[in-house]
Order: C-alpha cells, then structure tokens, then sequence
C-alpha cells in the first residue's frame, strides 16, 4: 500500500463513515422501502415490484404535486434571478451608499423561512392583512381577498413570498460577478458604439453565465426542495393547490402513512433533482469562455 | 481620471467649457435622483422586515384593537420581557446553539478532512467517492426520514438533539468537501513536497502548513453552514416533535405559532429573537458567505 493511500484512509475514513451510516445507507433503504408496501413503522412489508411508482404517476395528487414543482421550478428559474440581477445591477457602485444598501438587503435571506412565511401570512391575511389595508386605503375594497385560503390565489401568493427571498440570494452572487467584470471590456463595447442595452446583452449577461449556473443550480435545488415555506404557511392547502412534493411526501408518510409510496415519491424528486442540475451543469460548460 | 479628462478637454476648448459644467450639474442632480430611488425601493423591500420588527414592539390588546399594520401606538419591550421569562425561550436557544455549533465544527472538519485527501493524496477511486459525497447535496432530506427515523427509535435517540447533530453533520459533508477539493486543488503540490523533504509528516503538513491557508474558505463555510442548521426546522420536526423542552428555536416559533394563534406580539418578538444569530454572523462574514457559495459551485 502506497504511504499517502494509508493518510487518505486515516483523513477520509471516519467522516466517510458517518457519511455512510447517515446518508447513503438510508438512500438505499429508501429506495428498498419504494418496491414495498410498507406501512405503520416497523411493521414486515410485502414486495410490490413497480406498483408505488406506478401508483406515483397515476394518482392525480402526486401528479398534481410534480406540476405544482415543476411549474414552481421554472417560474424559480426565471424571477428570482432576473429580479436579482436588476437589483445587482443598480446597486453595483462603489459608494458607501450602495454598500449600506446592500448590508441591508442581506437580511431577508439570512432569516429562517419560519420567519418569512409568518410575517408574509400577516401580508395576506383577510382582514388587517397589508394588502387588504393598502387595496381599502385606494377605495378598491372589491378586490380584497383572503389571498392564502383562495384556491386560485394561494400557490402564487406563497410563491411571491420565496421570490421575495430567493432574490436576495441571487442578488448576492451578481454582486460579486459584476464585480468581477472588468471595466475595460464595458469600456471598449462603447467605445465600438454599443448602447446600454447591448453592452447589458452582449458583454455582461455573456459573462455572468459561470455566475448565472450557479445561481440557477442554487434556486433549482430549492425550489423543488421547497417544503419549509409551504408548512409555514398552508400545510399545502386549501384543497392541496400548495402542496409541493415535498409537502406531499410528508402527508404520505404523517397522514396517511404510507411509507413505500412516500420513498417512491421522494425518490422521484431526487431523479428530478438530478436532470435539472445535470441539464444546467451542462448548459454552464457549454457557454463557458474559461474551458 | 475621468475628471481629469474632462477639465483638460474644457481648459484646451473654451467654447464647451459652460456646456460641460451644465452637464455635471445634470448628473449629480439625477445620481441624486437615483439614490432616492433605490432608498424608496430598498425600503420597501424590507417591509416584511420591518413589519415583524415594529409588531414585537406593540402590545397585543394594541394590534388586536387597531390591526397589525397600523403605524400608531406607542413602542415597548413588554413582549420581549414576556417572551424570554415564560415560554421556554431559553431552553430552545439553547438547543439550537448545541445542536448548530457542534454540526457546523463536525462537518467543516471531515469536509476539510475528505476534501484535502481528495486534492493531495489523489486515493484510487478518489473521483468515485467525491461523486457519491457531492450527490449528497440533491438527496431530498425527505428521502431520508423513514429510515432515519427507524434508525434513531432503534438507538432510542428519538427526542434528543442527536438526531439533529448527526444528520446536519454528514449531510453538510457535501458542501464543504465541495469546497475545501477546490480549494486545495488551488494550492500547489510543491508547498508540500517542500515541508515533506523538511521532515514534516503529512499530518503536519496539513495541520501547520494547509490547515491556516484555508482559514478564509473555512470561515465561508461556518457562515454558510450555521445559517442553514440554525434555521432548519424539518428534522427538529420529525425527530423532536413529542418534546417541547428539546425544541430547537425553530420548532419553538412554530409551536408559539400554533399556541397562540392571535398573539401577534408574542410571534413576533420570538421571530426576531430566533433571527438575530444569523443575522448578526451574515453582517459579520458577508464576504465570506459570497465567497463560500461561489468557491462551492464554480469549479468541479
């Protein structure tokens, strides 16, 4: 045995261990629970070949779950970071008043979704919620609405309240790239006669893709992880029009106690989990100027 | 230096000289402009904010009596008072420090420990192990509940912080070992070969020589990994849910939530109280935090 392979067994060998007993080996049983019928804890489970995934994409709650994510996924994919970069943008000057800014929009992302789905239900709510007060204070009190108990409101509304959020994040990470652009190149696209909008369209949103992979892969992640925000504030109702299948996994597993459908389920987000980062790590690599 | 310029040209071309102080004015006026603007809607972006920060401060006969976004009344700490000397405020803080700063040291060390094995000692199979422990960060932590919870009943670890402790430190070994590869693949090879030939040991190496290089990524990585233990709440949930007294603050918030469904005051005041670590690191380690999810995801 070569000495260094004996130093990475001795570095790597107890943290892959832990790694091991927490992570991969409850992955596998997962996926062992998913070909059973396995019910109450504990109890001896039947063998079921392929019937929960089967019973995943014909059940019209886990299909309606999946589009739910799936929607919220792309909708992810496309406002937080466009919302994001035009904030990035604007506060990208070297001044102590761009930097008192910017301190102060860390904030939404640095606290608990607990706390974010609490003070955004105050927002909705019938009555003295914000919204309503602002829609009775312009005289259009028709339009007031109990924006989380309607069903035709609710995915949006709790969607706002993670854009709200995840935009922040995806502002952080544009900071530091346009940062990183160098002033030159802005400077000689306008020099060459470019506009504003074509040295945004062809010098900096072409640079930024390394950053924008990043972000994409990040709000990807949580978007189709998103369960925190959506137990806050509708435990995936009313009528399930919120519930997202992370949501969904938890009402199989604490409602109906279903724990091979629910491994099926939770199994399908991870393959899901993993097209959607694949496809963007591709699309990454396939734009970049470094490699 | 663009200044500069501008006075050199007015100086040489006397008839464009008035014109171009004209054109300075105009642009202070409208930088001007801008900052109010970017003030007005940076404000309004921290409206939920503020909104959670300004009911702490009312009574709630107040917010019962004039509605939750009313800008009247007068200010106090009662809630804050209340909130720390009755419900179990302290004991839940206290869980979360025990649970965040032990998984945060966990899994920062054996993410330093995997990721520097990877990038210096090069093992067989060493892009093998790094794709299972990064595959780590797309597992939904719902694939892992039944079994988790099936394993921690059978050590009867249920209803303790230990769960939460074990968990948080091996699922966060795919950030950091994520991290830590990349930053030591940055470090050159000759560094240690050079200790190596002064008759250092390869554990010297790394904790003399590696271990103070990586001080900026792993204060990245603190920041970016106590953030996410302190304000997780689905496996206090699910492990911790039949005992308030080991709550995380969390949990807490979410049990006050449910106690108390109109005391909007008392929400409150916990919400802010349960936010102000985190926000408190974030002012601090900003930098870091930026730079820790960048040095994650850029390079694989």
């Amino acid at each position: 045995m070569r000495p260094t392979t004996r130093w990475a067994i001795l570095f790597m060998g107890p943290p892959i261990l832990l790694f091991t007993a927490i992570v991969v080996v409850p992955t596998a049983m997962a996926l062992r629970l998913s070909f059973t019928d396995a019910n109450i804890l504990g109890q001896t489970s039947q063998w079921v070949g392929f019937d929960n995934f089967v019973e995943a994409f014909t059940n019209e709650h886990v299909r309606k779950s999946i589009r739910i994510t799936l929607v919220w996924t792309l909708f992810g994919a496309l406002i937080p970071p466009a919302l994001g970069l035009g904030i990035a943008m604007m506060l990208q000057a070297n001044s102590r008043f761009a930097a008192i800014m910017k301190s102060a929009l860390f904030v939404p992302i640095s606290i608990s979704l607990v706390v974010v789905g609490q003070v955004w239900i105050w927002i909705y709510q019938p009555g003295d919620g914000l919204i309503n007060q602002m829609l009775g204070l312009v005289g259009l009190e028709s339009l007031e609405d109990a924006w989380l108990a309607n069903r035709s409101t609710a995915l949006w509304a709790v969607f706002i309240a993670w854009a709200w959020q995840q935009s922040v994040l995806a502002m952080i990470l544009y900071l530091a790239g346009l940062t990183s652009i160098p002033g030159e190149l802005v400077e000689a696209a306008r020099v060459d006669g470019a506009g504003q909008f074509q040295v945004f369209r062809r010098v900096i949103v072409p640079l930024l893709r390394p950053i924008t992979t990043v972000v994409l892969s990040l709000i990807a992640i949580n978007s189709l992880r998103n369960f925190d925000l959506v137990f806050a504030m509708t435990q995936g109702g009313p009528v399930r029009e919120t519930e997202t299948m992370p949501m969904l996994v938890w009402r199989i597993l604490f409602r109906q106690h279903e724990q091979g459908l629910a491994s099926a389920v939770s199994l399908i987000l991870f393959a899901m989990t993993l097209v959607v980062i694949g496809g963007l790590t591709w699309w990454g690599r396939r734009g970049s100027y470094v490699d | 230096m663009s200044t500069s310029t501008a006075s050199l040209t007015a100086d040489r071309a006397d008839s464009t000289a008035p014109e171009q102080g004209a054109g300075r004015r105009g642009r202070t006026l409208r930088r001007r402009a801008g900052m109010v603007l970017i003030a007005v809607f940076v404000a309004l972006y921290l409206v939920p904010v503020a909104g959670v920060v300004a009911t702490s401060l009312k009574t709630n006969a107040e917010i019962a009596e004039r509605g939750i976004w009313a800008l009247t009344g007068k200010l106090t700490l009662a809630n804050y008072v209340d909130v720390w000397s009755t419900a179990n405020t302290v004991r839940y803080l206290i869980n979360s420090f025990q649970v965040a700063i032990p998984a945060v040291v966990v899994s920062i060390a054996g993410g330093t420990l995997i990721g520097y094995a990877l990038a210096k000692f090069r093992p067989r199979g060493g892009t093998a192990i790094q794709l299972v422990i990064v595959s780590g960060l797309f597992v939904p932590p719902q694939v892992l509940l039944v079994p988790l919870f099936t394993m921690f009943r059978s050590f009867d670890l249920l209803n303790t912080l230990w769960p939460m402790i074990l968990i948080h430190s091996a699922v966060g070994f795919s950030v950091c070992t994520l991290v830590m590869r990349n930053f030591f693949e940055q470090i050159p090879d000759s560094l240690r070969y050079a200790a190596l030939i002064d008759g250092a040991s390869e554990g010297d190496v790394f904790w003399r020589v590696m271990l103070p290089l990586a001080r900026p990524a792993l204060a990245a990585l603190a920041t970016l990994q106590f953030t996410f233990i302190w304000n997780d709440f689905l496996y206090p949930l699910v492990f911790t849910s039949a005992r308030d007294d080991v709550a995380t603050i969390m949990l807490g918030l979410l049990n006050v939530k449910g106690q108390f469904t109109v005391a909007y005051g008392t929400q409150a005041s916990l919400a802010v109280i349960a936010s102000i670590p985190t926000v408190v690191i974030f002012f601090v380690f900003q930098k870091h935090f930026v730079r820790g999810l960048l040095s994650g995801a850029l390079k694989e």
